[in-house]
């Protein structure tokens, strides 16, 4: 799992390539826990180079999202994936996150 | 971090939703300012009635005005034929068994034209697409419109067309869209939500019909709640007035009861939620 | 080293098209991956007791053949009629259709067996339809506890089990995870069925099927989404997709169907075997 960062208009857009599942999720979480420490709670999750979620991943997932949020923050995904698309909705989760078609609306949003 | 944002959700239950007021009622006396508004069915119009900052008694005046027996009792000719010959005079998604001009009436006068953008604080009422089943948040254009979406019992009113798409009831998708607060950036999640009355004895197919669409949209309101505690980062707070008696669709006449025990199940809770904002 | 994952089995409601957990069965069989235990609801039932007792995929073709055909459907034109002209009395044991058709297929399949008889550990879903309560069967006459999970409400009349009148599992949870959960599962392939919308609606029957298929289809993805944040078991959902509309008496299209299962299931074969070799 490959993780970039970089910062658009005071929001950090993470992007993740590779899959999401209980080997990998911990290194998101620990990537996500770091920019919240460092005051980055407006985070956008670019999902394009994901290929896979796992159930584990998944909840992983939305620990780190309710760090953000408990922050005063949000976690905002685009980029997602027919395969990953269909998990999420399956899980719920497409009805509690911000889903965007691509990263500039997802940064967009949080003005 | 901020003030908590606190939300206020209020699921299907046709009059019993008037609680939300007695819930408002002590709010307002406890100075706890909500933030966002959600409702779907019975509850969009009370969550439409706050977000626009109508006082309680403004409040019940309205739908004393908008929702009595008589939205319902004229059948529709149309249905009729539809239900008799639909080989002839197509049946299609608009099909509903009652005429729903005198409904669409009662919203436009009850809510004034008002639209979301004359809301005080943000507003969110769900639908759900006849076409694809999904929850749908509307949240633009004409507040009567969207509760009117929302309130699209199936079979009784026609689904609703906005926007281009056709709507109905949205307790279907889910009783109690605790998830929309959720997703809209909301701490406290302050849910004022009723389970469908189980049958006492099952006597008719009708009867059997009610019996299922109870058992069906209460075991959606569970497992949706269990849902969404888990997915929350902060608290969700159950608001459940309790009836003596059976609140029926329309026993407007109810209202002063069912706003009292809203009162009642708020304050219970009044002292755990005056602790989360200390 | 690490004790063996425990894997359970989960076919849920889903009608002729839970004839595909026989090809999901044919790939996990082929890579031996060993099964410890499996649950069914409703339509998934059946399939549930089949692989539970070991049943070659043949048999499991063959018997869905005898099973789907419209003729379980006796006694639902004339009760609809009768339902119009206002003859028709119905009371919490009643359904618009003669179950008698349906009864005598499903003793022919399993009317011998009982749930310790069989060759792993299995469950059945139904629901309560006094309470809406979700009642899970493990114990006596699996023909009891299929008929009851495959109830569906007014058309089939309930099925009563040790003093409790039961109907179809898919009203209150038409993929039950937990079940396997609570069995102590590490990993579940989870084999739903999302039903599909209709593009019209030419009559009241339409309607009625949709507004069925949104209830269905949002409780089904309320209860996946609850199970898995609530348990640490990894899921694997298994969904067939099917080229077209498969109907409830396309007994031709079974082996297609069964096709399409196997595909679903190897399509996550790669994910569960990595997790499998990480154990």
């Amino acid at each position: 799992m490959e993780i970039k960062d970089r910062a658009v208009d005071g929001v950090t857009v993470i992007s993740l390539m590779g899959s999401i599942d209980a080997m990998s999720a911990p290194k998101v979480t620990d990537f996500i826990h770091e920019q919240v420490g460092k005051g980055n709670t407006k985070l956008v999750a670019d999902l394009s180079g994901v290929d896979y979620t796992s159930s584990a991943g998944l909840r992983v997932m939305l620990g780190a999202i309710k760090e953000t949020r408990s922050q005063g923050g949000d976690l905002r995904l685009t980029g997602i994936q027919p395969d990953v698309s269909k998990v999420l909705n399956l899980s719920g989760f497409a009805n509690i996150l911000k889903l965007f078609d691509d990263v500039d609306s997802a940064v967009a949003s949080y003005s | 971090m901020g003030k908590p944002r606190i939300a206020l959700v209020i699921g299907s239950g046709s009059v019993k939703c008037a609680a939300a007021l007695g819930l408002m009622k002590v709010f307002e006396r406890e100075k706890i300012n909500v933030d966002m508004v959600v409702g779907c069915s019975g509850g969009s119009i009370y969550a439409s009635l706050i977000a626009l900052g109508w006082s309680v008694e403004r409040a019940t005046d309205a739908t004393l005005k908008m929702w009595t027996r008589e939205v319902t009792a004229k059948r529709s000719n149309r249905a009729i034929l539809q239900l008799a010959l639909p080989w002839i005079f197509k049946f299609d998604e608009s099909f509903g068994l009652i005429d729903d001009r005198l409904i669409n009436r009662r919203l436009r006068d009850g809510f004034e034209g008002a639209s979301f953008a004359d809301t005080k604080i943000p507003l969110f009422v769900t639908a759900t697409d006849l076409y694809n089943g999904e929850q749908t948040v509307l949240s633009k254009g004409l507040v009567a419109d969207a509760v009117r979406a929302s309130i699209s019992i199936p079979y009784i009113f026609p689904p609703h067309k906005m926007n281009g798409r056709f709507y109905v009831d949205g307790y279907q998708s889910d009783p109690l869209p605790i998830g929309v607060a959720i997703r809209e950036g909301a701490d406290i999640i302050v849910a004022m939500g009723f389970e469908s009355p189980y049958q006492e004895h099952v006597t008719s197919l009708m009867r059997y019909n009610f019996q299922i669409s109870s058992v069906t949209s209460n075991n959606l309101l569970k497992t949706n709640y269990a849902f969404h505690n888990l997915a929350h980062h902060s608290e969700i707070i159950p608001i459940l007035p309790e009836f003596e008696h059976p609140i029926k669709l329309f026993d407007t006449d109810k209202l002063p009861y069912v706003i009292e025990e809203g009162e009642r199940a708020t304050e219970q809770q009044i002292p755990f939620i005056k602790s989360l904002l200390a | 080293m690490s004790p063996k994952k425990r894997i359970s089995l989960v076919i849920g409601s889903g009608g002729i098209k839970c004839a595909a957990a026989a090809g999901l069965w044919r790939v996990l069989k082929s890579e031996n991956i060993e099964v410890d235990s499996v649950v069914g609801c409703s339509g998934g039932s059946m399939y549930a007791a089949l692989i539970a007792n070991h049943v070659p995929e043949k048999d499991m073709e063959e018997w869905s053949r005898k099973l789907w055909t419209s003729d379980i459907m006796q006694g639902y034109t004339e009760s609809l009629k009768a339902s119009k002209d206002g003859s028709l009395r119905f009371n919490e044991r009643s359904g618009l259709v003669d179950d008698s058709v349906m009864n005598k297929k499903l003793q022919d399949i399993y009317g011998a067996w009982e749930f310790s008889d069989l060759k792993m550990p299995f469950k059945v879903v139904a629901t309560e339809l006094q309470t809406g309560e979700k009642v899970t069967l493990s114990e006596g006459s699996v023909f009891d506890a299929i008929r009851a999970s495959l109830a569906i409400p007014i058309i089939f009349p309930p099925w009563e089990v040790d003093g409790r009148l039961l109907i179809d599992g898919a009203a209150s949870d038409p993929l039950p995870i937990d079940v396997a959960i609570q069995d102590g599962a590490d990993i579940i392939i989870a084999m739903g069925f999302p039903l599909d919308y209709r593009a019209r609606f030419r009559s009241m029957t339409a309607v009625q099927e949709q507004l069925n298929s949104i209830y269905i289809n949002n409780i089904l993805t309320s209860t996946y989404a609850f199970y898995n944040l609530a348990h640490h078991a990894e899921i694997f959902p298994v969904i067939p997709e099917f080229d077209g509309p498969v109907s409830m008496f396309d007994v031709d299209k079974i082996p297609d169907v069964i096709e399409q299962g196997a595909e679903a299931a190897r399509k996550q074969l790669p994910h569960i075997k990595r997790l499998l070799a990480d154990g």
